[in-house]
């Protein structure tokens, strides 16, 4: 009461500090039982993220087969292995960013369209949308088994059509020809997932103030000066979510690689997830986990390029 | 309220969690081969009483209900033991079988893939020791060695298939007077007469490297100089660009016009519905395919062709068999006299006969009656001189898809010397990881 009493009296504000500290304290301070709530997901975090990864790295100095008692540690050999003298490795990675280029300009360029097209709130628009992401909602392995059947040289629907219309010569073996089978997966990848990242633009354009377009239009600029000046460097942070989507989905493209190649896929359609997980199954863990670091340092890499290379794109805009 | 009266501080909670997650980190980056089970083959004789429940883990969906209606009979016979099926899809289990069936929870009875799964499960002592098993005679000896090693029995392969092109008979007959060609002109000339007649000579999963490396089997059987070609590629002892194999390539370059439109881009399902249809009148995969060719509707004869690839006087094979389907017993079941006690009763000929006439697989149980029309009309090939599928040899999967690439590469239109040489760089390669 006392203190209180002081308080209200307008003492000097220096007395008044640690009071006030108190009652933050009072307050503000945490329940020490509160810190064990996230213990569960730590813990999970730990053992099934951190305890992998860490011993990834030890496994990856070892020539391990995945079931003997017995290895012997190899040093770096196997990542020397990797960067100067594995052809299939190096042909997954090229695989890999082939069809994350492709994967990443189209997927983006197209789901930006059909998010400018679609954005009204229109009956129209909104049942659109609806058809465009229901690819979405399909695993991935059912979306391999709809496009294997088009894709196939003899039953599928494109070689049908083509055949029906007089284009014979364009017939096409698709996953059968070495240079073109990972666009043809790559093609797979943007019609199931354009329409789930288009949700994701079309929250990005709703989000810019109408004033903005308004005072553009008074000012003459044409359609494509709004959506350069205006549209595009405000839906940077929706840009940058759908790029680094896209590349993560690009580098995890998995069960749609099996799906639609087989396990193991021929070299044409292999991927790195796929050369790992083909390299685990011929018995070779510690040359499997040196090809998981290296992938993962890929990722790193490819994410913090891509990343500056968004933020420069619409500086420069 | 301080703290203290709390009983933790906020200091001690993150303690606590701090070595709670040091630990769990810790715990998961124990030494490879630390963790799992038994790394040691299992030698131990099997005792005591079959009883209890096990499980029988194999790829063979498609047999499910043959395998059921025997588990039922066998509980009729042994009661205090119940069998069930743990079933994966093969390409599943060629990948992650032995990560599974090392715990010992499931596959008290397993299977392996001959060839480098059987061999990495030996190794990696999943097996255990069945040589001195009573009904080991039963089976055929010779069809059973691959489930031998170092002497050793550790398993018994169950199911005889000839990977070799199936054909519809009567389209062959029509086209080549029913006898089977003896050389590679007289097969070529066969694929001449059946294109002439509107068929496709060959259906070839070229687009499902699986089954599209049957054919090689075939191809390579009599151009190789020894018949454990494979091996010696593996061990660096033949290369790709020897003449056996590029004369290997170059006979596949000269099957292309014989083989469906696009036929590196084919799976293997349109594969048995062109043959099915009597659109094609070979289906280069195996015998293994009858059963499902025969659930699409064809009701035509089927018998077994394969290419001979030199002049019949250097024709050392006429086609190919492979012994596969490696029962055994897991070290790690605890269960082992029960799971014994399910493969004994697998392989008496009563019920070898059930599998094999509902599965329409040959077996290599010895004495088996084959009342199942496709399996009598194939039955002549068991004494017939095949080769034990040689590409089984191989025991790097990727060396293996590398060289049966090259083949599906040369269809594609790759030069045979530039396809060879891409193959044995990536073999030397892998050799030397």
């Amino acid at each position: 009461m006392t203190a209180t009493t002081e308080t209200r009296a307008g003492v000097t504000p220096a007395a008044d500090r640690p009071r006030r500290g108190r009652r933050r304290g009072a307050h503000g301070r945490v329940h020490p039982g509160l810190w064990f709530f996230p213990v569960p997901a730590l813990l999970l975090y730990l053992v099934f993220f951190a305890g992998p990864t860490l011993q990834a790295f030890q496994y990856s100095v070892t020539d391990w087969d995945g079931f003997s008692a017995d290895f012997a540690n190899v040093g770096t050999s196997n990542f020397g292995s990797i960067v100067s003298n594995d052809d299939l490795f190096r042909g997954a990675l090229t695989n890999n960013l082939k069809f994350l280029f492709v994967v990443v300009i189209a997927q983006t360029a197209l789901s930006l369209l059909l998010a400018v097209l679609l954005q009204r709130n229109s009956r129209s628009s909104t049942a659109l949308r609806a058809l465009f992401f229901l690819p979405a909602i399909l695993s991935s392995v059912s979306v391999a088994f709809v496009w294997k059947f088009m894709y196939d040289p003899n039953f599928g629907l494109i070689n049908q059509v083509l055949g029906g219309i007089g284009l014979d010569g364009l017939r096409s073996a698709f996953l059968g020809n070495a240079d073109q089978a990972i666009f043809w997966v790559a093609l797979a990848q943007v019609w199931a997932h354009a329409g789930q990242l288009m949700v994701i633009f079309i929250a990005g354009l709703q989000q810019i103030p109408a004033e903005l377009y308004e005072s553009a239009s008074l000012d003459g600029a044409s359609q494509w000066q709004r959506f350069r000046f205006v549209t595009w460097p405000l839906i940077a942070p929706a840009t940058a979510i759908v790029v680094a989507y896209t590349t993560i989905q690009s580098f995890k493209a998995f069960d749609l690689i099996l799906g639609l190649g087989g396990n193991p896929p021929k070299g044409s359609l292999d991927i790195l997830s796929t050369r790992i997980y083909t390299t685990f199954t011929n018995s070779k863990f510690g040359y499997a986990a040196a090809e998981s670091i290296v992938f993962m340092l890929i990722i790193a890499v490819v994410s913090l390029l891509q990343r500056r290379a968004v933020r420069l794109t619409q500086h420069g805009a | 309220m301080n703290t203290r009266q709390q009983g933790f501080s906020r200091r001690a909670a993150l303690q606590l969690v701090g070595a709670g997650g040091v630990g769990a980190v810790l715990a998961g980056c124990a030494g490879p081969g630390s963790t799992g089970g038994s790394t040691s083959t299992g030698a131990a004789s099997i005792s005591g009483e079959a009883s209890g429940d096990i499980s029988f883990a194999h790829w063979r969906a498609e047999d499910k209900q043959v395998f059921d209606d025997l588990i039922k009979k066998f509980a009729a016979t042994t009661p205090d033991v119940s069998v069930r099926q743990d079933i994966s899809p093969s390409n599943d289990y060629q990948s992650s079988a032995l990560q599974r069936i090392r715990g010992g929870s499931v596959g008290d009875v397993f299977v392996a893939f001959r060839g480098a799964q059987f061999v990495d499960m030996v190794e990696a002592g999943l097996y255990t020791d069945v040589s001195n098993q009573d009904f080991v005679q039963n089976f055929d000896p010779a069809l059973i060695e691959a489930g031998k090693q170092d002497d050793t029995q550790f398993g018994y392969p169950y199911q005889v298939v000839f990977n070799m092109p199936v054909t519809n008979a009567d389209l062959v007959s029509k086209a080549g007077g029913g006898s089977a060609p003896k050389d590679w002109d007289g097969f070529l000339g066969l694929c001449d007469d059946l294109k002439s007649q509107g068929v496709v000579p060959i259906a070839w999963p070229g687009g499902d490297p699986g089954n599209a490396g049957q054919l090689f089997n075939a191809m390579v059987m009599n151009n190789a100089p020894s018949d454990d070609m494979c091996t010696k590629i593996e061990s660096g002892e033949y290369k790709c660009t020897d003449d056996w194999f590029l004369t290997t390539l170059q006979q596949y370059v000269q099957l292309k016009p014989y083989f469906q439109d696009n036929a590196t881009g084919t799976a293997v399902e349109p594969c048995q519905q062109i043959f099915a249809t009597k659109k094609a009148a070979m289906l280069a995969t195996g015998s293994y395919h009858i059963a499902a060719v025969r659930a699409l509707g064809a009701e035509f004869d089927m018998d077994l062709i394969a290419p001979i690839t030199v002049s019949a006087d250097e024709a050392k094979y006429e086609g190919i068999y492979n012994a596969t389907f490696v029962l055994g017993v897991n070290s790690a079941s605890k269960n082992q006299a029960a799971a014994l006690a399910w493969l004994e009763y697998l392989s008496t000929p009563e019920v070898a006969g059930v599998y094999a006439n509902g599965t329409s697989q040959n077996v290599t149980v010895k004495d088996v009656e084959y009342t199942n029309p496709d399996l009598k009309a194939i039955a002549p090939w068991l004494t017939r001189k095949t080769l034990l599928a040689p590409r089984f040899q191989f025991n790097n999967l990727d060396i293996r898809t590398a060289v049966e690439g090259a083949c599906i590469a040369v269809v594609g239109g790759k030069s045979p010397d530039a396809a060879a040489a891409e193959a044995q760089r990536v073999v030397d390669q892998q050799r030397g990881q």
